[in-house]
């Protein structure tokens, strides 16, 4: 269980780094066209989401750490944020002004009421903890970073769920609720110091790259 | 040339910058797609107008507006008339619109 919990992120990510390397291969022209920009963003983003569970892998698997966190893997996973989240806003910004201020509203009040619940749900177990500052600061970082992403690509859902891309919206949707709901119960498992290798919890991690991947292919057919 | 096949050689045009808001990358993927999918090649979409804007709405949902504005700037600039949204108007009317004034 735990070598295929610690071997099998790495691949299903390498996969979908693959799978968007192939749209990005489609939609690159110049490096200052808009869906060359998207793609390759998208692209980076994933690949050091790869990096982040190969070193995640290294330390469990190789030098046989329990719970390598935060470790090196961190860095890279939250460094996977910055081109995710300027891919999908450049994306939502050519269509932006498709949306209805009533559209606008409901995606900045999901937002702000995941932001809260997250919050919420971290804050006690946070009070209750003997972790250090970095530890806790990471812990609230990725669900928060997840929000940050979702509140931006449920904007993209809102713009072309009626269309074929809808489809491909929906699944990047799924896909970072996936890691919301993982960093969630990551977050609260470490805190709480119930979690371990292997964790049930870290099928929301294999989720959410599958849906990723399935995004990316989707797009690249329907588009 | 007469007036109608002015109107579609300006149209036709319009189409192909306002598809630009995609990049080359996406403008190449939509007439793809088009032809594909709705059997509307790139030279046939000022005859098949309508079909090519139910074409874009099917891919792109609400997100298709933004292309048929940038459609209708440059066809009403190619043309010399003053673009202003009205409510309630479609894409095809602006598009009428802007027919009616060349064959006047």
């Amino acid at each position: 269980m735990s070598l295929f919990s610690n071997a099998f992120p790495p691949l299903i990510a390498g996969a979908a780094v693959i799978v968007s390397g192939i749209s990005l291969q489609k939609y690159w022209r110049k490096h200052e066209e808009r869906f060359s920009i998207i793609w390759l963003l998208f692209t980076v983003g994933l690949f050091f989401w790869f990096v982040g569970e190969s070193v995640w892998m290294g330390y469990t698997l190789i030098w046989n750490v329990e719970v390598p966190y935060p470790s090196v893997a961190d860095d890279f996973w939250i460094a996977g944020y910055i081109p995710f989240f300027f891919a999908l806003y450049f994306y939502v910004r050519i269509f932006g002004s498709a949306l209805s201020k009533k559209m606008l509203a409901i995606a900045m009040g999901v937002a702000i009421i995941l932001a809260l619940a997250t919050s919420f749900m971290l804050i006690n177990p946070v009070i209750g903890s003997e972790e250090d500052m970095l530890t806790l600061a990471v812990d609230f970082a990725y669900p928060l970073l997840d929000v940050a992403l979702l509140s931006i690509s449920f904007l993209g859902l809102l713009i072309f769920m009626n269309g074929k891309l809808g489809k491909s919206w929906l699944l990047i949707n799924l896909g970072i609720l996936s890691n919301v709901c993982g960093d969630i119960l990551f977050s609260y498992t470490t805190l709480q110091e119930t979690y371990y290798n292997g964790h049930l919890l870290e099928l929301f991690y294999h989720f959410s790259y599958i849906f990723f991947l399935l995004a990316s292919y989707i797009h690249t057919k329907e588009l | 040339m007469s007036k109608k096949e002015t109107f579609k050689r300006v149209l036709l045009e319009a189409v192909d910058e306002g598809l630009l808001t995609l990049g080359e990358s996406g403008r190449e993927a939509v007439y793809f797609h088009l032809q594909n999918l709705y059997g509307v090649k790139k030279d046939e979409v000022p005859d098949k107008i309508e079909e090519f804007a139910d074409g874009l709405r099917k891919i792109f949902g609400l997100g298709a507006t933004v292309i048929e504005k940038a459609i209708i700037k440059s066809l009403y600039a190619k043309i010399g008339m003053k673009h202003e949204e009205k409510k309630g108007y479609s894409f095809l009317a602006y598009v009428k619109d802007a027919e009616n004034v060349i064959q006047s």
